[in-house]
């Protein structure tokens, strides 16, 4: 119970400090939650802690992502006129990400001969991970993983994202938020308020969208594929 | 005052994500129960059945909080140290090539259905 109670309170202290940090140097490699998941890592390998202690006291702070999915319900709600105005282009922007996130993952990682559990811990990339990681463990994948892959996905949007939009001619604010809310959720949201209040507003409402549908298509396209 | 509304709010949160993950068992889908419990609050909150005042702040709090949630499921990446090897390179590379993919078709597709669009804003 102690111990428990020790790792939540280190876990949230680091996040806390981490976050102090961040807003004093807003690098995007400083990101909170990268800063404090390599701290935790760093401090249960340096006090050779296994991780099953850890999570002791770990799952009570995962327990508060059930709810925490269930709370973007309420960004959701508060931008559905954006939503309802670009219906079609928002619907069918992010059905194509989806797809373009699920298919080119397999075919790329066929293509590198990745192993099977990469592959299925992969599905979920392009979906906010507090979603990711019940779809994962849903389809077989290592959760764990998952999280680092949704990661990846995200920076990409960060780092590459505004080179890709110029390139690809993706010039308005709708075109740019669905963008980077499809393929990088939420940290690609957070770039897209560099661009604007409707840019940030589109790529919050794709980020919701592609983790409602992709928590249905994701096993789907498992199942289909026999992957 | 505020936070014991937050306390409140966050606790009819679980009750719902908790609600969701019944109603996934009894079903047996393979959506999460958290997302059947985003939906729920969703058409509750659109069809007004559920006043937007009784989440706000509780789902506020617990947003701007989320990536700390997280930290715990990430740090398990301890027990794949092969992650750190080149064959983790190579999913990482996988990884970008497909997100990079991923936003060019999201952003086309959506462009194009835009022009379709009696708006077609800027």
């Amino acid at each position: 119970m102690i111990q428990a109670m020790f790792m939540v309170i280190l876990t949230v202290g680091i996040f806390l400090v981490m976050g102090r940090v961040y807003r004093r140097l807003p690098n995007p490699v400083l990101v909170p939650v990268l800063t404090s998941t390599v701290l935790v890592v760093a401090i249960l390998l340096v006090f050779n802690i296994p991780y099953e202690t850890y999570m002791t006291g770990g799952q009570w702070i995962d327990s508060f992502l059930g709810p925490a999915v269930v709370a973007l319900a309420y960004p959701m709600y508060r931008q559905r006129q954006v939503l309802k105005a670009h219906m079609m282009p928002v619907i069918f922007g992010v059905l194509a990400g989806l797809c373009t996130a699920l298919g080119s993952g397999l075919l790329f990682a066929r293509m590198f001969g990745v192993d099977r559990a990469s592959i299925l811990s992969m599905v979920p990339k392009s979906l906010t991970t507090p979603v990711a990681i019940p779809v994962s463990s849903e389809i077989g994948g290592i959760p764990s993983m998952t999280i680092v892959f949704t990661m990846v996905a995200g920076f990409t949007g960060i780092i590459f994202g505004p080179l890709l939009v110029k390139s690809f001619r993706i010039k308005s604010s709708l075109g740019r938020g669905i963008a980077f809310g499809s393929a990088s959720h939420a940290l690609g949201t957070s770039k897209a308020f560099e661009y604007g209040e409707r840019t940030a507003s589109m790529s919050s409402v794709s980020m919701s969208l592609t983790a409602i549908f992709g928590s249905v298509l994701g096993p789907l396209f498992v199942w289909l594929f026999h992957i | 005052m505020k936070l014991v509304r937050i306390i409140v709010q966050i606790a009819v949160l679980f009750i719902i994500s908790f609600i969701g993950e019944e109603i996934q068992s009894l079903f047996n889908l393979p959506i999460p129960g958290s997302i059947i419990g985003l939906i729920l609050l969703f058409c509750g909150l659109s069809f007004n059945l559920f006043p937007e005042k009784w989440v706000e702040d509780g789902a506020k709090f617990i947003l701007a909080y989320l990536p700390m949630f997280f930290i715990p499921a990430t740090a398990g990446v301890i027990q794949y140290p092969s992650l750190l090897s080149f064959s983790g390179a190579v999913l990482v590379v996988v990884v970008i090539i497909s997100s990079l993919a991923t936003m060019a078709a999201a952003g086309r597709v959506s462009e194009f259905f835009q022009r379709h669009d009696k708006e077609g804003e800027r």
